[in-house]
């Protein structure tokens, strides 16, 4: 399935030729998870990355939903 | 450790020892301990009864980066309750390495009077008439005081804000550019400065006269141990240096809490055009400063300097909170706007947070439309201006929505809420609801727990313990001087002990893992919450407004829904 990725704080710089308004756009099989697509964006450590899908934080385990566009961000605390 | 105690009545300035009761207390600490013990709690915050605190953080001054946040304290004329607001820039590191503890202004000059208080590098103080700066605005105001004073001067002072004593005025602080552009904003402290006749607080930056430190060698150690765990974190090490907090405004409002157009929507339309990274872009672009420091002893850089189309210098630094304030809750999506109502508050004198959500009081009542960027501006220059409605609009968010009888006024305690929409995030409400100073975006700031997947921020289930424990911690961390991103860093066993260490090898003493943060946290609430019950606060003070539990916030539509009964044991402790 496809999956429409906007990248957010400074994760852009690890895609070259990376273009915000389009974002990216990656094939996952059913069922792929949240720690899948970052495999696949080769975010190995998840530590200080934070996946947005629908309003909603999700967690490691979750899956995916196809052509559900995420947001993936950067852990950072308010103030 | 000093004392410098200042009556305005009678122009006496005295200066004392520490006195044992406040030994060990530093910023917040001291000055709400302070104004719990020396404060008539039910006094005019506007008379001469009233006393406005500078603290300089317990480790400002010192070798600790980031330790550079002054914390200012008296009874706020915006909530009635106890109010301690700190800000960067400057002045704290240069009262810390003239070892002075606190300046207490008491009394009240007669009115019309005005003056500056200024201390010297060997840390004498003296009052100095300044009739002649009567209405001046901060970025003037600062560049006349360095002509006069020099340089390396650190400079705490009102604009005409202040000088009308509205209740959003704010104490505008110089960074190490020499800007006014932090501010001790929230709570109309400005206004007490004003009332009692002070203009500006001067301190020379050379002084040599510091505390003592008890024990040099540990103290050097434990330095290293900590700057070392700061530097390590992800988000002071990658995220701030390139966004500052601004980076916020695309986690915020892809969780749908980000309150917009006066908190009716979690979500803002076009918020990428003025998200942090659209921000950094657009600095970028024009020869600006994405990464900037504004505070001494910095090493974490993320202030930013925002630039016009021709370069020139129009703000520093464009923090997330103003973005929302002045963007989200107006409707305004425009960066440059945003920029030059920030720095228009700043020359004011007046809280960018506090005047964003009037403003948009203002608009949802129907005066101006949301997303009018140039009505927004002529709202706040006419607080400048001192016009009749220019003093409602400083008077906060509460007295706009009494002048046009419009009941949706996000306050907690009199103080406009922050940028997360308690609908959306739970414990944030918990937050605004129970903290001491009316609703805070500094005093337990939920927003990482939720993106750290600690919290469902849509779920009651652990909300109150969770605020309870970072309010806890920061009414800790703000007696250091020790600015709210390092403090994140360090908010885990590793980093609370190598902290410790750093404040036991300063004092000569042996806190243990009970004693800080947890023990002195307690202590500053006990002290804040005291002072508020004695001023007249009873529970139902500690509610949000009607409309976050009745009117559902999309795109969650979901409203706020943690009960009485758990608000009310956020501090049975």
């Amino acid at each position: 399935m496809k999956v429409s990725v906007k990248l957010y704080g400074t994760l852009h710089q690890r895609f070259p030729g990376y273009q915000h308004s389009q974002g990216i756009e990656v094939e996952i099989p059913d069922g792929a998870t949240v720690k899948d697509l970052l495999a696949l964006l080769e975010i190995s450590d998840p530590k200080g990355i934070t996946v947005i899908m629908e309003g909603r934080v999700l967690k490691m385990g979750d899956t995916m939903q196809c052509g559900v566009p995420v947001n993936v961000l950067q852990t950072i605390h308010g103030g | 450790m000093k004392f410098i105690r200042v009556n305005m009545n009678e122009k006496i300035i005295t200066v004392e020892d520490v006195p044992q009761d406040y030994m060990g207390l530093g910023g917040r600490g001291l000055t709400s301990i302070m104004i719990n013990q020396e404060v008539p709690p039910k006094c005019d915050p506007l008379g001469p009864e009233n006393k406005l605190i500078f603290a300089p953080g317990l480790l400002s001054g010192t070798l600790l980066p980031n330790t550079s946040r002054i914390s200012v304290g008296a009874k706020s004329p915006l909530t009635g309750g106890i109010k301690e607001s700190n800000a960067g820039g400057t002045a704290s590191a240069a009262l810390g390495r003239l070892g002075i503890t606190a300046v207490v202004i008491e009394g009240q000059a007669p009115e019309g009077e005005l003056s500056f208080l200024r201390i010297d590098e060997k840390g004498n103080a003296s009052l100095i008439p300044a009739q002649e700066y009567k209405g001046m605005r901060t970025y003037r105001l600062v560049e006349k005081i360095l002509k006069s004073y020099g340089e390396k001067t650190s400079v705490l002072c009102i604009g005409p804000a202040g000088e009308y004593r509205l209740a959003t005025a704010s104490i505008q602080s110089s960074d190490v550019d020499d800007h006014p552009c932090r501010a001790a904003a929230r709570g109309g402290l400005g206004a007490v400065m004003g009332a009692k006749g002070l203009k500006a607080l001067i301190v020379d930056q050379r002084g040599k006269s510091p505390d003592t430190i008890a024990d040099p060698k540990a103290f050097r150690e434990a330095v290293r141990a900590v700057v070392k765990i700061v530097k390590a974190d992800h988000m002071n090490s990658e995220v701030m240096p390139k966004l500052g907090t601004a980076g916020l405004v695309a986690p915020v409002n892809s969780m749908g809490a980000f309150p917009s157009y006066n908190a009716r929507n979690g979500v803002l339309d076009g918020w990428e055009k003025i998200s942090g990274e659209s921000m950094a872009e657009l600095i970028r672009e024009r020869g600006g400063k994405t990464t900037h420091i504004g505070c001494s002893g910095c090493i974490i850089h993320c202030s930013n300097e925002f630039v016009d189309n021709e370069g020139k210098y129009v703000t520093s630094s464009l923090e997330y909170e103003t973005i929302w304030a002045m963007g989200g809750m107006t409707g305004i999506v425009d960066m440059d706007t945003i920029a030059r109502l920030d720095n228009l508050c700043d020359d004011i004198g007046v809280d960018t947070m506090s005047t964003g959500v009037a403003v948009a009081v203002a608009m949802d009542a129907g005066y101006k439309a949301f997303g009018d960027g140039k009505a927004a501006i002529e709202m706040v220059e006419e607080i400048g201006k001192g016009t009749e409605f220019g003093k409602i609009l400083g008077n906060g968010p509460a007295a706009v929505g009494k002048h046009f009888n419009h009941a949706r006024v996000p306050v907690v305690k009199g103080q406009g809420i922050a940028a997360y929409d308690p609908r959306a995030m739970l414990g944030q409400g918990v937050t605004f609801s129970t903290s001491p100073m009316g609703a805070d975006h500094t005093a337990g700031n939920m927003v990482g727990e939720y993106l750290e997947r600690k919290l469902d921020p849509l779920k009651a289930e652990g909300q109150v313990e969770g605020s309870r424990s970072l309010q806890i911690a920061m009414a800790a961390f703000d007696s250091m001087g020790q600015c709210f991103m390092a403090s994140v860093a360090l908010l885990n066993p590793e980093g609370e002990e190598a902290f410790r260490k750093v404040i036991n090898a300063k004092l000569g003493i042996q806190l243990g893992s009970d004693d800080f943060p947890h023990a002195m946290g307690i202590r500053v609430l006990k002290a804040e919450r005291e002072f508020n019950r004695k001023a007249g606060f009873t529970n139902k003070d500690d509610r949000l407004p009607r409309f976050f539990y009745e009117e559902p916030l999309p795109p969650h539509n979901t409203v706020f829904i943690i009960n009485d009964e758990e608000i009310d044991s956020t501090f049975d402790f």
